[in-house]
C-alpha cells in the first residue's frame, strides 16, 4: 500500500505559557480539499507555518508522502511539493509583479518541470494568468490592492508546482464579487484547470478561512481547531450542525 | 564594401533608435568615452598626478560597486567591506612577492582567496541580520589587522609589503588595463543584477521567508552574493596592491569600509551605477580638495548630509527620475520632455 499523503501525528507546539498546538492529528488523503476553520488565535496559521517549517513543532511529526517533514528546512519542503500563501500577504514590494513569481518559478522543483523550452518569464506569466493579473505582469507590487495581492499570493505558489497547497485566508479582505472570483480560480485549480499543461490533476489543498458559505462550496472535509485542539473533523454538513462548534466558533445562528 | 556599408548602417539605426532615445544611456556612452579617452584629454591627461587619481578613482569604483551587490542588492548590510579588499591585496602581494607570479595570475588567485575568506566569514554570518549582521562584519578586517601585527615578518607589520611588480610600466599603460578592467567588471555586475539571479537577489533583500517559501535555498544564494561581491572586491584589492606597489595595513582599515559605504549611500544604493558615479565624483573631488585640510572632511560631510535629506534615494536614481519618467502602460523609461511613450505610444503625464 501507497505511504499516506499527508499524515499528521501528535503535533504540539507552544509559545512560552501559550499552546498554540495541541495535540493535532490529520489525516489527508491526496486530492482531498479540507477546510481548516476556528476562531481567531485557534492556531491555523501555526499550524500552517508548522507544516511549511517556518516553525518547529515542540513534538509530533509531519509525514508526506511517507517523508518525514519536521526538521527540514523550508525550501526543501518546498521542493518536496507544498506549498503556501501568507496570511498577512508577503509580496515583494519593490520588484514587479512578474519578478515575485520568477523567484517561484526559479525553485528546483518547478526548473525540472514544464516544458524545458519555455523561459523562467513565460512560466511567471502562466502562473499569473491563471491568477487573473497577468495584465498588471509590469506593475509593481506595492501598487496592487488587498485583492490582487491575494492573487499574487496564489500566483506564487502555484507557480512552485505543488502537489499540497495551503491557502491561508484566501478571502481575506476580498469583495463578494472578488471573493467569488477567487473561489472560481481554487476550485479550476483543483479540477486541474488550466495551468499550463502541468496540472494534469490539480493538488490537494488545505485553505484556512472565516466566511464558511463559500468555504462550504469547495471543501470536502472541514477540521475545526479551537484554542490548538481539533474539536470536530468531517463533512461540511455535518461539522456545521455539531454542538462543540457552534459553542466555539459559529454562535446559535449557525452559518 | 557594402556588407561594411550596411553593418554601418545598423550601427547607426541601432545608436539612434536604442541608444540616443534614452539619455541615461548616453550617460553610459559618455562615461565608458570619458573613461577610455581620459589620457589624452587636455589638462587631466596630461598630468601624472591627475592620472594616478583617476586610477585609484576606478580601482574603487569596482569596490563601491561590489559592496552594492552584496549589501545593497542583497541586503546582507557589510560593515567591513575592507576585508575583501585587503584581503585581495595582501594575497596579491604576498604571491609576487615571495613566488613571482605576475599580475594576470596573482589578482586573480587573490581574488579567490578574498572569495574564500567570504565563505569563511560569510558562513556564521548567515544566520545574523541587519545590525547584528554589520556589527560583525565590522570586527573582521579588525581582526585581520591584528594578525598583521601579530606576524611582522611575514605580513610586513604596519609598513606592509612593499616592491611589488607593477601592473605595466607605462603610467597610462597602468591606468588602460584597470580603467577597462574597471568597466569590464561593473558591466558584470550590472548585468547579473539585472539577470534571474539578480531578482533573487533582490527579493532575499526584501522578504527572506518569502524567497523560502518560494522553494528557493537562500543560504546558498546568500553565500553565492558573499562570494561574488568578495571577489569582485578582492580584484580590486589586487589592482590596488599592484598599482601602488605595497599592501599595508590601510587596505583594511575601518575608514575604508565605512568609505565604501558612504560612496554607495551618496551615489544610491540598489543600482550598481550609483555608487561607481559616486566614487567618480567624491573620489577626485576629495583628493583635489587636499590643499585646504581642515575645511574637505567637514565639505564632505555637509555633502553628503545635503544629498541625504533631498534625495534619500542617493544622488544618481534622483537625477534619472528628473531625466526620465516611466510610461504607466509599459513601464519603459523614457526622455523627459516627450508626450507620448517611444515603445507604445501611451500618454505620459
Ligand atoms: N510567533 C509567535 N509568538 C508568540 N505567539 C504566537 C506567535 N504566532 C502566533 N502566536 C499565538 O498563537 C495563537 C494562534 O495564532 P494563529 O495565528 O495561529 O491563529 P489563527 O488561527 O491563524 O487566527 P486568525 O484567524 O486570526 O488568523 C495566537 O494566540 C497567537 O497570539
Ligand atoms: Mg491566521
Amino acid at each position: 500500500m501507497d505511504a499516506p499523503f499527508l499524515d499528521i501525528k501528535g503535533l504540539d507546539k507552544s509559545f512560552g505559557g501559550l499552546r498554540a498546538i495541541n495535540n493535532v492529528h490529520i489525516h489527508m488523503a491526496q486530492k482531498e480539499v479540507l477546510g481548516l476553520i476556528g476562531p481567531n488565535g485557534a492556531g491555523k496559521t501555526t499550524l500552517i507555518r508548522l507544516i511549511m517549517g517556518i516553525l518547529r513543532p515542540d513534538t509530533g511529526s509531519v509525514r508526506f508522502r511517507g517523508k518525514e517533514v519536521v526538521g527540514r528546512k523550508t525550501w526543501t519542503i518546498v521542493n518536496m511539493g507544498i506549498a503556501s500563501t501568507f496570511q498577512n500577504m508577503r509580496p515583494f514590494r519593490r520588484l514587479p509583479i512578474i519578478a515575485n513569481v520568477m523567484v517561484s518559478c526559479q525553485c528546483p522543483r518547478a526548473m525540472k518541470r514544464g516544458e524545458w523550452v519555455k523561459k523562467i518569464e513565460a512560466k511567471a506569466m502562466d502562473a499569473l494568468e491563471f491568477a487573473g493579473i497577468s495584465d498588471m505582469a509590469l506593475e509593481d507590487a506595492s501598487t496592487l490592492s488587498q485583492g490582487d495581492l491575494k492573487r499574487l499570493e496564489v500566483a506564487r505558489a502555484i507557480a512552485t508546482e505543488p502537489d499540497l497547497l495551503l491557502l491561508d485566508e484566501p478571502f481575506g479582505g476580498l469583495s463578494p464579487a472578488e471573493t467569488d472570483l477567487m473561489a472560481k480560480s481554487i476550485k479550476r485549480l483543483h479540477k486541474g484547470g488550466r495551468f499550463g499543461r502541468l496540472h494534469s490533476e490539480g493538488p490537494a489543498m488545505i485553505i484556512v478561512e472565516h466566511k464558511l458559505q463559500q468555504l462550504m462550496k469547495i471543501v470536502d472535509r472541514i477540521v475545526v481547531l479551537d484554542f490548538g485542539t481539533i474539536i470536530a473533523d468531517g463533512p461540511p454538513e455535518e461539522v456545521v450542525k455539531n454542538e462543540k462548534v457552534i459553542e466555539a466558533y459559529l454562535g446559535q445562528g449557525g452559518v | 564594401m557594402d556588407l561594411i556599408i550596411f553593418y554601418f548602417r545598423k550601427l547607426f539605426t541601432i545608436l539612434k533608435k536604442e541608444v540616443l532615445v534614452l539619455p541615461s544611456r548616453v550617460v553610459v556612452i559618455l562615461f565608458f568615452l570619458f573613461v577610455l579617452l581620459l589620457p589624452v584629454l587636455p589638462v587631466i591627461g596630461n598630468d601624472p598626478y591627475m592620472l594616478r587619481i583617476f586610477t585609484l578613482t576606478c580601482i574603487y569604483a569596482i569596490f563601491a560597486a561590489s559592496w552594492d551587490l552584496l549589501s545593497g542588492y542583497t541586503g546582507q548590510m557589510n560593515f567591513g567591506h575592507a576585508l575583501f579588499f585587503g584581503v585581495g591585496a595582501y594575497s596579491a602581494a604576498l604571491l609576487n612577492h615571495h613566488i613571482h607570479i605576475p599580475p594576470w595570475g596573482s589578482i586573480p588567485i587573490g581574488a579567490l582567496v578574498a572569495v574564500l575568506a567570504g565563505l569563511i566569514i560569510g558562513i556564521p554570518c548567515l544566520r545574523l541580520k541587519g545590525t547584528y549582521l554589520a556589527l560583525t562584519t565590522l570586527a573582521f578586517p579588525i581582526i585581520l589587522i591584528g594578525i598583521v601585527f601579530a606576524f611582522p615578518d611575514q605580513l610586513g607589520g604596519e609598513l606592509g609589503i612593499s616592491g611589488i611588480e607593477r601592473i605595466a610600466r607605462s603610467k597610462v599603460i597602468s591606468y588602460y588595463i584597470i580603467a577597462i578592467i574597471m568597466l569590464g567588471l561593473c558591466t558584470i555586475m550590472w548585468a547579473i543584477t539585472d539577470s534571474k539571479l539578480g531578482i533573487i537577489l533582490h527579493a532575499i533583500r526584501e522578504d527572506e521567508i518569502a524567497v523560502r517559501t518560494a522553494g528557493i535555498n537562500t543560504t546558498r544564494y546568500k553565500l553565492l552574493a558573499f562570494s561574488l561581491s568578495g571577489f569582485f572586491a578582492g580584484v580590486a584589492g589586487g589592482l590596488y596592491a599592484h598599482y601602488m606597489r605595497i599592501a599595508g595595513p590601510s587596505t583594511l582599515e575601518v575608514s575604508l569600509s565605512f568609505q565604501v559605504v558612504i560612496w554607495s549611500i551618496f551615489g544610491g544604493i540598489v543600482s550598481i551605477y550609483g555608487p561607481i558615479g559616486a566614487v567618480f565624483v567624491l573620489f577626485p573631488l576629495l583628493e583635489l580638495l587636499r590643499f585646504w585640510e581642515q575645511g574637505r572632511t567637514l565639505m564632505f560631510a555637509c555633502i553628503i548630509i545635503l544629498i541625504l535629506l533631498y534625495m534619500p534615494d542617493g544622488l544618481f536614481p534622483w537625477l534619472r527620475d528628473k531625466i526620465e519618467k516611466e510610461c504607466p502602460r509599459c513601464k519603459k523609461r523614457n526622455f523627459w520632455r516627450r508626450k507620448t511613450c517611444r515603445i507604445c505610444t501611451a500618454e505620459l503625464d
